[in-house]
């Protein structure tokens, strides 16, 4: 029992990072109708970054956590400007090599910068705490709490605020979105910050338990690929949902099944939800 | 107000409108006539900022607005009912509305008016406001589109086909609500295929063909024209 509620919340603790992830990449490709590959890279830039501020120039945690939102941010409003935005008129498939470019020249720009190696990132949250005879430590308590806290704050900016329903009402059509007066280009921006805001988010929060490297993204992202398969490309609760369903299932697969397998567990739901609702669970009817 | 002076248009090599002239006055309903492809909508394109001239001058209000961008049309006071209605399918009707007042985000006590005035005109968009856009049948989408488009408080309204895949009876409604939004102030640029509705409300109008005006003229002129009676009416 006791082991059960531990992988529960280690469960809640990966499903927390990988729909910070996931609400990114929908968030993106609602705007953009492509799977952004890239922003593996974001949530990379992202680790890097903070580990940097606090490192390097001794910022403390949350701080550094802020200037890796700002910087990742803008690496995502660079890309749309300088690659996405030009290649609006050419045909997806160029977008999408685009995207993998950019993956790789950000891979190879951190392999040169920072090294090839594996390093650790200090967090002022490293202590364990017993509730009800269980132990958790306080930085994975750090990643549910904030995790959620960053989501509301999503939610209330999307459903309450103009601009956040410029987002939403772009991303189910564009050409109506600019007849009503919306800046489309503004938007787009707008989009890419907050994706890239996000994945500095996520990777800020699960880098003191994982270990920043430069390919530390790609596994991530390519789970993040299948929790908005599995949601409903483009749908934002689709990816909280998905990604704490992949977050429980790993988690518990790791205990229960086999800890080897626990990377391939992402990929068989991919399968199975392929094959029973190609859609996803939260795909939008009477949309496209 | 708005002057389209040897317009053309072209999508890559395809010339899609030639030498387009035409003129709308304040206060106006003018129609434009002629079958699909005749180049209706790539004009409505070009007057909203969506597709840009190749040649010739667009003027609206004495500006020059050749260049100027879909959003900052919509800001200078031209709303647009377009084609396939373009609406945000998930979004609930009011949330539609709301979002057609755009440039007027920030005056609340001004949304809640136009809101007001939409649903005094469409009784069934208050009725359906927290439905689905997406969920609503093809004439209170059309609704919708155009009471978006009001939303702006547009000076001058491009509506495009309003009445395509209608029932007679809802188009007929539709028209008196046209009619009803001119004499409101607003000036009226309106595409059509059916002539017989749209030239018993509008002042002039011009028929499209293969990209060019082949005529054009008073709604009384245009109706007592032959060629147009065969074409478009069908008598």
């Amino acid at each position: 029992m006791e082991i059960l509620i531990q992988q529960l919340f280690n469960g809640l603790t990966i499903g927390s990072v990988y729909a910070l992830v996931a609400l990114g990449l929908t968030l993106v490709y609602g705007i953009l109708h492509i799977p952004n590959f890239a922003h593996g890279a974001l949530y990379m830039m992202g680790g890097y970054i903070t580990l940097t501020m606090m490192t390097k120039f001794g910022l403390h945690y949350w701080i550094a956590i802020f200037v890796s939102i700002i910087l990742v941010g803008l690496i995502g409003v660079l890309m749309e400007r300088f690659v996405f935005h030009p290649l609006r008129e050419a045909p997806p498939i160029h977008d999408k090599i685009a995207a993998i470019g950019i993956l790789l020249f950000l891979e190879a720009f951190a392999q040169f910068y920072w090294g090839a190696e594996y390093q650790s990132m200090p967090t002022p949250y490293g202590q364990v705490v017993q509730i009800m005879g269980l132990t958790f430590t306080m930085q994975r308590i750090l990643i549910v709490v904030a995790a959620l806290v960053v989501m509301l704050l999503l939610y209330l900016f999307l459903k309450k605020t103009f601009m956040g329903a410029t987002i939403i009402a772009m991303s189910q059509n564009r050409e109506g979105a600019n007849l009503v007066g919306v800046n489309t280009n503004k938007v787009a921006m707008l989009t890419f910050m907050i994706s890239g805001g996000l994945a500095a988010i996520a990777s800020s929060l699960s880098s003191p338990i994982n270990l920043v490297f430069p390919g530390m993204g790609q596994l991530v992202i390519l789970k993040a690929f299948v929790i908005i398969i599995l949601g409903g490309m483009g749908s934002i609760p689709g990816a909280i949902v998905g990604g704490y369903i992949l977050g429980f299932s790993e988690s518990l697969g790791a205990t229960y099944i086999s800890n080897d397998y626990k990377d391939i567990i992402a990929f068989i739901l991919l399968v199975i939800i392929l094959t029973v609702k190609p859609t996803g669970l939260f795909s939008k009817g009477g949309q496209h | 107000m708005l002057s389209l002076k040897n317009i053309s248009v072209k999508y890559g090599s395809f010339t899609a409108i030639q030498d387009v002239n035409i003129e709308v006055n304040e206060g106006e309903i003018v129609v434009l006539l002629g079958s699909n492809g005749a180049g209706k909508s790539t004009t409505f394109r070009t007057i909203s900022g969506l597709s840009k001239p190749a040649t010739g001058e667009l003027l609206f209000e004495g500006k020059k607005v050749n260049k100027t961008s879909a959003d900052q049309m919509v800001k200078l006071g031209i709303g647009q009912c377009p084609e396939g209605r373009k609406l945000f399918p998930a979004m609930t009707v009011q949330e539609n509305l709301k979002m057609g007042s755009y440039i007027h985000r920030r005056k609340k006590e001004e949304i809640k008016h136009l809101l007001e005035h939409v649903y005094e005109l469409f009784p069934i968009l208050k009725e359906k406001r927290n439905d689905a856009a997406g969920s609503l049948s093809g004439g209170q989408q059309q609704m919708l589109a155009i009471g978006r488009a009001l939303m702006s408080k547009p000076k001058l309204m491009l509506l495009d086909e309003p009445s395509v895949g209608l029932a007679p009876l809802i188009v007929e409604q539709m028209f008196g609500v046209i009619q009803k939004i001119n004499n409101e102030g607003t000036t009226i640029l309106l595409a059509e295929q059916n002539a017989n509705a749209a030239l018993k409300i509008a002042d002039k109008g011009y028929v499209f063909e293969n990209g060019s005006i082949v005529l054009q003229g008073t709604s009384e002129e245009l109706f007592a024209n032959d060629e147009v009676r065969k074409a478009y009416i069908g008598a």
